[in-house]
């Protein structure tokens, strides 16, 4: 009851909810990335490496330059590159997509912590006044969700591509051609659909979406960069897709649960709930299988998924 | 004609070996770090000294016992990856457990209730995900993978709490007495985890190949329709398949407790299967093919050890190396089967 009371007083609300929206970031923007190459009929497992790569690359460049864009610019497009050298690998050479993704992915450990003790041996320099929070005038003032309007520019960004995401997807000319060509290929190629051509721009919208949720953790969230720190953020995010029925907006509401949790596993340290710190930071994942189990059943996957296209 | 298939199978990843050693180097050269010297200190310190071949046969037991349960599983077409956590597991219940053991009568039914523990850690790891792909074919990377940080924390939970041995030192659970631990093989300084790593994935490679239940798992991974038209319960060989691997991941959580830490320490975590993944892959999920790969893939992990001391290259570069090899395995895949490299399959 005192717990409760304490959740629900105003400051302590504010800051559940602010960190929320926060966690969710990171998700919400790989989410919608891998939603549309899952669409196209590509599995991206090296979600997480893109990821991870992305965030050291912009920590680096954000550290040196003291500046917020060229630190984004930097994640963003370290994250394309990863993403490209992925497209070449299952779209032209047509690589097994679980091979180059569970690639991706250990690759993506093991460069970011080797770079890491290279440039930096054994400091842990922090990013400090790099970035700041982005007030909306008067919503910021609201009582109880004054938080929400009081995010970093890139948050906003985020939210802003579900929708985005959501018409490109199922509104657009493209969006129908992504389509078409995961759940089948040959019959898109035979309309004139290029499909080398489109599942290589969802691969590398992707990869820009997945350097973006790097970078948006290593400089906006914490401004540091440990070995490791998407802590399966980018799996959590495939399966989110996968829940969300490869619905963009469906994404948001699975990222913020995550979200919830999240922040959680600091709210009620600081609220004083007596149980033990490392039960708080396993919700986040055991929260996440049991969404799957609930919304995640049987989920219908494009046609084509994870079959590489071969023209004749 | 046999003769060529297996030039075949051993010509497509030693091309992944070496592209990956090729790529690496350059890697090394662009950040600075010399390709050669690195290279040369990999291989002195893992292959030319006794000390470096000593501990590369030890470090094979964990990647030979996690990949025996991997080309299981991989080859019924099931991706556990979270195997960092079963074996984190599996080394907990025998790091809790051993202590309170000892003393027993029988040191064979010592080393069997512990042997035991450790595969039944492992696979209780991996029950949820099993179930939930086996009933609801929900995915089981990603469950895996989500177990896997779970485990983390669970081990973290256990062995700052309730085990902890001395609650004012650094956690881990009790010190098991280096009498109780595992033998030596006669003649030398390699505990018998080795001969145990051997035994299993060869007995895993003939339980593919000549079992009907092997039979069963193949046929998952080729083909899940024809597998079930073939009578073949998905459901049931989905989940036997994900426990065995999930079992074998803790069984070498309990070698690496007998045979080399003698204590779960807090923050161990040796992430065995980064290595057994692109390891398996190389090997076409075949369980002789296991044995060399896991001694040269034990071999980089020992010198990569060494070498980051004396050429001052951190040792994360192995793991660069090893996700190399595994990207170009899937190259060589391909091309083979274009018939662009070496001959057409």
């Amino acid at each position: 009851m005192e717990i409760l009371r304490s959740i629900l007083s105003e400051p302590f609300f504010v800051i559940l909810l602010g960190g929320t929206l926060t966690a969710s970031i990171p998700i919400i923007l790989a989410a919608i990335g891998e939603s549309l190459v899952e669409k196209g009929g590509v599995l991206n497992l090296g979600l997480e490496g893109e990821m991870l790569i992305g965030a050291f690359v912009a920590f680096v460049i954000a550290l040196n330059t003291r500046n917020l864009f060229w630190g984004l610019f930097s994640g963003i497009a370290a994250g394309l590159l990863v993403a490209l050298a992925f497209g070449y690998l299952v779209i032209y050479l047509k690589v097994n997509q679980i091979v180059a993704g569970l690639g991706i992915w250990i690759f993506g450990i093991g460069i970011t912590s080797l770079l890491f003790r290279v440039f930096f041996g054994r400091r842990f320099p922090i990013a400090r006044g790099i970035t700041s929070k982005t007030a909306i005038p008067y919503l910021s003032q609201i009582p109880y969700i004054r938080s929400v309007f009081n995010q970093h520019i890139v948050a906003y960004v985020a939210l802003a591509l579900i929708p985005l995401a959501w018409w490109l997807l199922y509104k657009t000319n493209f969006g129908l051609h992504i389509r078409a060509v995961g759940e089948n290929p040959v019959a898109a190629d035979a309309h004139g659909v290029n499909v080398y051509r489109t599942r290589y721009l969802t691969v590398m919208l992707e990869g820009i979406l997945a350097g973006l949720a790097g970078a948006f953790l290593s400089i906006c969230d914490l401004s540091f960069f440990v070995d490791n720190m998407t802590l399966g953020r980018g799996f959590i995010a495939i399966g989110i897709v996968m829940l969300a029925n490869w619905n963009p907006s469906r994404i948001f509401y699975g990222a913020f649960l995550f979200g919830v949790f999240y922040s959680l596993t600091s709210g009620l340290q600081i609220a004083g709930v007596n149980v033990p710190r490392e039960f708080l930071l396993m919700l986040p994942y055991v929260a996440v299988i049991v969404v799957l189990c609930i919304f995640a059943r049987n989920t219908r996957l494009p046609a084509a998924f994870c079959l590489p296209y071969e023209r004749e | 004609m046999k003769l060529g298939i297996v030039v075949k199978a051993v010509l497509g990843p030693l091309f992944a070996i070496l592209a990956a050693l090729l790529v690496g180097g350059l890697i090394l050269f662009f950040i600075g770090l010399n390709p050669f010297r690195t290279y040369f200190e990999l291989f002195k310190l893992g292959m030319g000294t006794h000390l470096g071949i000593t501990e590369s046969l030890k470090k094979m037991a964990p990647l030979l016992i996690i990949s025996a349960g991997l080309i299981i599983v991989f080859k019924a077409g099931i991706w556990n990856i979270g195997g960092n956590g079963q074996f984190l597991i599996g080394a907990i219940f025998v790091g809790g457990l051993a202590p309170l053991l000892i003393n027993g009568s029988s040191p064979y039914l010592y080393f069997f209730l512990l042997a035991l523990m450790g595969f039944l850690g492992g696979a209780l790891w991996i029950v949820i995900p099993a179930i939930l792909k086996a009933k609801y074919e929900i995915n089981e990377i990603i469950v895996t993978m989500m177990m896997d940080f779970v485990a983390l924390n669970f081990t973290a939970f256990l062995v700052r709490g309730p085990l902890i041995a001395h609650p004012e030192y650094f956690p881990q659970t009790r010190l098991i007495p280096v009498g109780q631990r595992l033998p030596f093989i006669p003649f030398t300084r390699i505990h018998i985890g080795l001969i145990v790593g051997l035994a299993v994935v060869i007995l895993a490679h003939y339980f593919m190949k000549k079992t009907t239940w092997g039979y069963e798992f193949r046929l998952l991974g080729e083909n899940k329709k024809a597998a079930q038209y073939a009578g073949v319960n998905i459901k049931k060989v989905t989940i036997i398949a994900m426990l065995i691997s999930g079992g074998f991941a803790g069984l070498a959580g309990a070698n690496d407790i007998l045979g080399i830490k003698g204590a779960f320490q807090a923050e161990w975590n040796p992430g065995y299967a980064f290595s057994a993944i692109p390891l398996v892959f190389l090997a076409r999920f075949n369980g002789i093919a296991v044995i060399p790969l896991a001694y040269f893939f034990s071999f980089l992990a020992i010198g990569g050890e060494f070498m980051s001391r004396a050429a001052n290259v951190p040792v994360f570069f192995v793991q660069v190396l090893e996700a190399l090899m595994l990207i170009f395995f899937g190259v060589t895949e391909y091309m083979q089967k274009k018939g662009k490299l070496f001959w057409k399959s």
